[in-house]
């Protein structure tokens, strides 16, 4: 083992040779001083592999020959030596990076960013006070030294200021430390530690200024304004290292010194970080410039730090992983982030739009962005699991509120940040230049967060059931994004394929699980195949598509919340990526992010609650929570219904839907909304069936299934877009479902899953038909379409069919569902909602005869005499599905049958008696076949007698009529479609108020004139950055120590 | 009530009144140089300070020379002031004298580049 | 003048804590602890008859290794950031001096730097060392500077030294490590006759190499002060 003393005598040993050195070029001296940096990096790794893999134990190191407290002694134990890796690693891929800036600058710079991370270094390993405060010290000169990197006056101002604040902290440090030696006689942390100083008279006061001036370091909210100026107007490379680096080392130090305050200090730290962690997020939302963002997200990551280090009693032996995961993620992630920010060079966050002129570069920063907020597979993913678990367990809810408020906001301005790049205008932007020594660090920090995210799952025995291997391939289609869609398709139609032949055996006899897994999987590959249609390399779709599929199989796999949570998580993120690659769909895919995380933190919450009292974490702790249930199960229906699009969290759907690609509406209507129908599930099945206690929770469930079904449809009459229609039809589609569930009964059961089924297979048809006519026709507005039967007859049958089955209408399923349905409300007794219900299906043909008569029938437009039929792969797919909906619609005992079996373990009574085909309710009976062959004949008859009858009529060409020799300004109301409901909406305008809508606005208006009003605390001036800071001394003493 | 102040106590009025003195400067003080000037005050303040808290009553240098009796059996710690505050204090001294160099570095520059040493000019980075 | 009111609530709220801290002092009447071990048995086991000096360089040598690389450090920065530009190597300072300066400084540069070598050597046994007889050197400089204005001082001959000594301190702390107790350890050579100049081991080693460090590190700084002045 080589003496960790080696590492200040190293860096100090070259930083001093370099004065002379210098003569033989600058490359020289920056190869010595990384090559120290190198050696520095192998003693620490050392040192943690035998911590880590050995047996070795923490070893002291005396100086001067003499026992503490008589010298300074430092400590290498197992976080010591993980913490100076951490340092020296950045220190290096960071020095690689900042390797022409230093150079630029000369020797002198760089020798000082060698004595930057001895400083560091010796920050964390130090056991001695006053030695503490000398090594803080040379961290903070040379950190305002290197500020200078950046040229000109604005990095001038930070630097100064930066010191101006330092300087004031470490006055009170120093303070501190003198009076700490004077009540107990040594400056010896472990001494100071065994004296108590809390106890002696005046002593408190000394551990109160020690305290305050390391939590100083932080930054914390509100009296940081110099950093955030430093994070601003620095060199980007140094606020890597800060941020990763220096950050790191003050939190450390903050973790050694807090034994030397009593106990109780943990709760103001654990305070301290909770505003920390909150307000820095919310004024990140009024950011506009990219570094500064990152700089109040990197103070938040602190702050959230800070909290965990608080609840260090409460977290117990965990608290090491805890904070690890939430240390790591933001070590490399933000490093990573200010490293892109350097190469891409833009300030402001919509100039990051010309990143996606380098598509690898999206990879790199949706990574580090999934990493920050905490999603799978990062290791801050596990960390904020086992977190909001532990503290769920010891009843500390108000602050799991204040982390999942503070991580929303996080999530807030990361994700627009990204949609900005994804999605933005980047026409008139310039292009960039990468440059290897540039990059090489990013592509290092975020290799490093899936290999970490993975070892950190196996940390846990939960963790360690996680199925990784959908991921692995949702990085091989990664790795060959290159290729043509043709062999990509193939390899994600194979991959699902080969999943659900092997998953199937494990879910046989579980026909609830099987019924979504089924969905999800046959579904998916039926949408997959559609995508052949496309031409090219369609970059990025499929790893993002196999993405949301891994997640929605985990979904279903999951043996435990966590694998639930894991799965729900991966869904939600390729869904996201689906979803934003449409042309319009920035604004809806983030809020389609933000009503998912917000949803994923309730369950998370709810998750914690169902823990209580329990040691396992296998799913069906969900049927046994005893912890404030009403609440668990209440934020449970909330997580889920914003996948489900209930009406209040329905204002993302609409857009995210309508804009997608032709191929991924349908998969994030017709499938993905189901992983949401399946929570509702498993919650109910949870609540229990005979279970009064939750009844009015089931009864208000059903209340918002009935109103949200009554808005889907009104809204989608009044649609122009054909797609919107659709998208705004799954909403009152899914109403249906969430009703029939709420009822709690078996037949209210039964018509909710025949929803689920038939909405799978109409919707997905209707998507896909009206997807493929979109591509063709090129217009998504139903008025500048018409007669397209002409051209394609196969799509308007299938539109037809798809139609007749939505509309419930015999003989198609869709039947089943209405005549299970208004049994099951009989049954219930929930006349008022039923009557809703009717109303809302009368609607439904409104708009359904909207659909078929403004795209089909009609007149051909102009421009769409040419057009072709749809592509051949997409009608696969849809005839395929109209094939399940006629077996559904001719047997549909033999999806019912099983499906009644199934529900009958949850709820016994009131089963369906079959005979033969024959369904039997107590107020009547329903034979599928003979009701189908019944309409089929009428039907039959009646277009034959049509044909007939209208033989010898004229047919109207386009051009009979004409506009009198005018011409109209707006074409579109010459259209016979446009407008149609016209007369209608004059009666229901008022239900059609988007009153959601204003609400949600409303809340991101006051967060935003929030966070705009408070961040004019930061007014630039050192001097009154230095007054908060005093301020916040001055506060916090009075509220600790007291007047 | 005292009949005098020790030296001690003295020492420690006059350092936290010099602290006060130099953040009363720091705090109010509009022109850069004045601002550092306060730095330095406040320093002092600190440093007398430490040294006061090493005073042991009625005691000496801690050099052993002539002034310290020696011999046999004499124990040096019962005739000399802590000398651990005053080895501190000069560390704390240089560093001192390392930040104020900074300081006046950067003012120097600040001025080169906006012609002026109020410190409200220097605002570019904000919110 | 909110925030003048704001600033006199800040200081009266500060000077309470204070006064807090202050009611809680008492005079010390006896070493205790850490001190009490550095004034019976620090002689003995340093051999330095300054103790503050046995404190500085050995007992807590690691801080003033951290002290000299703050002064090194503010050096460098000052250095670059004080760089200078094309051109200003020509430009000429037209200050008078004053005949009497330039007179004195001749005699007293010598002395000047005589003494400050003195102090730092004598650091184990007198008061002083390294940083004050740096500090000594250091103002002969700024004598010669102000007496010539234009002087060119040599850069390298700065440098030189400040490596040097630079290294050699570490050198002489990593052999601590080999020939004694540990980094920074005196004892590597025999501690002398206490009282001595050559005693207390290493201890007047190492202050020499502080003292011209921090010697150098001072001129340094100074040169560069002088030399970015913009006035010609």
């Amino acid at each position: 083992m080589v003496n960790p003393i080696y590492i200040v005598a190293i860096a100090l040993g070259v930083s001093f040779a370099i004065g002379v050195l210098n003569k033989l070029g600058r490359n020289f001296t920056g190869s010595l001083v990384l090559a120290a940096v190198s050696v520095m990096t192998f003693i620490s790794y050392q040192w943690f592999a035998a911590f880590q893999f050995g047996e070795q134990t923490a070893k002291m190191i005396y100086t001067a020959g003499f026992m503490p407290p008589l010298s300074i002694n430092l400590l290498m134990g197992h976080y010591e030596a993980f913490i100076t890796l951490m340092i020296n690693v950045i220190g290096l891929i960071g020095g690689i990076y900042m390797f022409n800036s230093l150079k630029k600058r000369g020797y002198n710079a760089q020798v000082i960013y060698l004595v930057l991370l001895m400083g560091l270094n010796v920050m964390v390993m130090t056991r001695d006070l006053f030695n503490l405060f000398v090594f803080l010290e040379i961290s903070s000169i040379a950190i305002a030294g290197l500020i200078l990197l950046e040229k000109g006056t604005r990095s001038m101002g930070a630097g100064f200021k930066y010191i101006l604040a330092t300087s004031i902290i470490s006055g009170f440090l120093l303070l501190g430390i003198i009076f700490a030696y004077y009540f107990t006689g040594s400056l010896n942390l472990d001494d100071v530690v065994a004296a108590n100083l809390s106890s002696i008279k005046g002593g408190a006061l000394a551990a109160f200024m020690i305290m305050i001036a390391i939590i100083l370091e932080i930054k914390p909210f509100p009296a940081n304004g110099w950093g955030l100026d430093v994070y601003e107007g620095s060199d980007v490379g140094l606020s890597a290292v800060i941020s990763g680096a220096s950050a790191t080392a003050s939190f450390f130090v903050l973790y050694k010194v807090m034994d030397i305050a009593g106990v109780e200090w943990n709760y103001y730290i654990s305070i301290i970080g909770a505003i920390t962690f909150v307000g820095s997020n919310l004024l990140g939302i009024a950011q506009k410039n990219t570094r500064r963002m990152l700089g109040y997200s990197s103070i938040g990551q602190l702050g959230l730090l800070m909290m965990i280090l608080g609840f260090r009693d409460i977290l117990g032996e965990q608290t090491p992983y805890i904070a690890f995961g939430i240390l790591i993620s933001h070590y490399f992630a933000k490093a990573g982030l200010f490293w892109l920010s350097g190469i891409v060079k833009s300030k402001s966050l919509k100039g990051w739009s010309n990143i996606r002129k380098k598509p690898f570069f999206l990879f790199l920063m949706g990574t580090f962005i999934f990493a920050l907020i905490g999603f799978p597979p990062f290791p801050s993913f596990f960390a904020k699991w086992t977190l909001v678990m532990e503290l769920v367990q010891t009843g500390n809810m108000t602050w799991v509120i204040a982390i999942l408020f503070g991580s929303m906001m996080e999530a807030v301005y990361l994700f627009r940040w990204f949609g900005y790049a994804i999605k933005g205008e980047n026409e008139h932007l310039e292009d960039f230049k990468i440059k290897i020594h540039k990059i090489t660090p990013v592509w290092i920090a975020a290799i490093g967060l899936y290999v970490i995210g993975y070892f950190t799952a196996q940390f846990t025995e939960v963790g360690a059931a996680i199925n990784f291997i959908p991921l692995a391939f949702v990085g091989l289609l990664l790795a060959i994004d290159f290729l043509p869609v043709m062999i990509k398709n193939t390899i994600a139609i194979t991959g699902m394929a080969l999943h659900f032949y092997f998953v199937y055996p494990e879910l046989e006899g579980d026909t609830l699980r099987l019924i979504f897994e089924g969905i999800f999987m046959v579904g998916g590959i039926l949408a997959l195949i559609a995508g052949y249609a496309y031409k090219g390399k369609r970059s990025g779709f499929y790893p993002v598509a196999i993405l949301m599929y891994a997640g929605l199989t985990a979904i279903i796999e999951a043996g435990t919340t966590l694998e639930f949570f894991y799965g729900w998580e991966l869904m939600t993120a390729g869904s996201y990526f689906l979803i934003i690659r449409g042309k319009r769909s920035m604004s809806h895919g983030l809020s389609y992010m933000l009503f998912s995380i917000g949803g994923a933190y309730a369950l998370l919450a709810a998750f914690g609650m169902a823990h209580v009292g329990q040691d396992s974490f296998a799913m069906d702790i969900l049927n046994t929570i005893t912890y404030i249930p009403t609440w668990a199960y209440g934020l449970l229906i909330v997580g889920f219904l914003t996948k489900t699009a209930a009406v209040g969290l329905h204002i993302w759907l609409p857009g995210a839907h309508g804009e997608a690609e032709s191929d991924v509406s349908p998969m994030v209507s017709a499938i993905l909304l189901k992983a949401g129908v399946f929570g509702i599930v498993l919650t109910l099945i949870g609540m229990g069936a005979e279970n009064n206690q939750y009844s009015e929770l089931a009864y208000a469930l059903g209340w918002l299934g009935a109103i949200t079904a009554l808005v889907g449809n009104l809204m989608a009459i009044f649609q122009e877009d054909a797609k919107r229609l659709l998208a705004y039809s799954s909403i009152g589609q899914l109403g249906y479902i969430v009703l029939g569930l709420a009822m709690m009964t078996h037949l209210g059961w039964l018509g909710g899953f025949s929803y689920v089924i038939n909405h799978f297979l109409y919707k997905a048809v209707l998507f896909m038909t009206i997807g493929a006519v979109v591509m063709r026709v090129g217009t998504h507005n139903m008025y500048e379409m018409g007669g397209l039967i002409k051209r394609m007859p196969l799509a308007f049958l299938a539109v037809m069919i798809g139609i007749i089955a939505l509309s419930g209408v015999p003989p198609l399923s869709g039947f089943a569902g209405k005549w299970l349905f208004y049994n099951a409300i009989l049954d219930k007794g929930w006349y008022f909602q039923g009557a809703v219900m009717f109303f809302s299906g009368g609607l439904a043909f409104l708009y359904l005869w909207r659909l078929i008569h403004t795209v089909f029938l009609g007149q051909l437009k102009d421009n769409h005499r040419n057009v072709k039929e749809i592509s051949i792969w997409f009608l696969i797919p849809i005839y395929t599905l109209i094939a399940g909906l006629m077996v559904f619609a001719a047997k549909p005992q033999w999806v019912l049958q099983p499906m009644g079996d199934m529900i009958a373990q949850f709820f016994p009574t009131g089963q369906l008696v079959w005979d033969g085909g024959t369904a039997i309710s107590q107020y009547g009976y329903w034979a599928g076949s003979l009701v189908g062959v019944t309409i089929g004949a009428s039907f039959v008859f009646v277009l034959f007698w049509l044909l007939v009858s209208t033989r010898k009529a004229h047919k109207v060409k386009q051009f009979d009529i004409t506009y009198s020799g005018e011409r109209p300004e707006r074409p579109e109301t010459t259209h016979v479609a446009y407008n149609v409901f016209e007369g209608f909406y004059q009666a229901m305008w008022i239900a059609t108020i988007p009153m959601v809508e204003t609400f949600w606005n409303r809340v991101t208006e006051v967060l935003h004139e929030t966070a705009e009003f408070t961040r004019k605390i930061y007014s630039g001036n050192g001097q009154a950055y230095m007054l908060h800071i005093v301020f916040f001394i001055l506060v916090t003493y009075l509220v600790i120590i007291g007047g | 009530m005292m009949e005098y102040l020790e030296l001690g106590h003295i020492g420690l009025i006059i350092g936290f009144l010099l602290i006060l003195v130099g953040f009363w400067g720091v705090l109010t003080q509009k022109n850069i140089i004045k601002i550092i000037v306060g730095f330095s005050i406040l320093n002092t303040g600190i440093n007398i300070l430490m040294v006061s808290l090493g005073y042991v009553k009625g005691k000496t240098a801690p050099i052993i020379d002539a002034a310290v009796a020696q011999g046999e059996g004499h124990d040096v710690s019962q005739s000399i002031v802590d000398p651990v505050p005053q080895a501190l204090v000069l560390t704390a001294i240089v560093i001192g004298f390392g930040i104020t160099a900074l300081m006046l570095a950067y003012a120097m520059k600040l001025y080169n580049a906006k012609k002026t040493l109020e410190i409200n000019k220097f605002n570019d980075l904000k919110w | 003048m909110l925030k003048n009111i704001l600033v006199a609530l800040v200081l009266s709220v500060m000077a309470y804590m204070f006064y807090n801290a202050y009611s809680s002092y008492e005079t010390r009447t006896e070493l205790t602890g850490m001190s009490h071990h550095f004034a019976s048995k620090g002689a003995e086991e340093v051999g330095a008859a300054n103790l503050v000096t046995s404190i500085i360089v050995t007992y807590r040598g690691f801080d003033t290794l951290g002290e000299v690389t703050i002064l090194f450090l503010t050096a460098s920065i000052i250095s670059f950031f004080l760089k200078l530009k094309s051109g200003d190597k020509e430009k000429i300072i037209r200050r008078d001096t004053s005949e009497l300066l330039v007179t004195a400084s001749q005699l007293l540069i010598p002395i000047i730097f005589m003494f400050g070598i003195y102090v730092f050597m004598n650091g184990h046994l007198t008061p002083g060392g390294g940083f004050q007889g740096g500090a000594i050197i250091a103002t002969g400089v700024a004598l010669m500077i102000m007496a010539n204005p234009n002087i060119s001082l040599n850069h390298n001959v700065i440098h030189w030294v400040e490596s040097i000594s630079g290294v050699s301190f570490v050198i002489i702390g990593v052999l601590g490590i080999f020939l004694a107790g540990g980094f920074l350890d005196n004892r590597m050579f025999s501690l002398g006759e206490f009282g001595d100049f050559f005693s207390a081991g290493a201890i007047p080693i190492i202050y020499s190499f502080v003292g011209l460090k921090v010697g150098a590190e001072l001129s340094n700084i100074l040169n560069k002060y002088q030399k970015s002045q913009k006035e010609i």
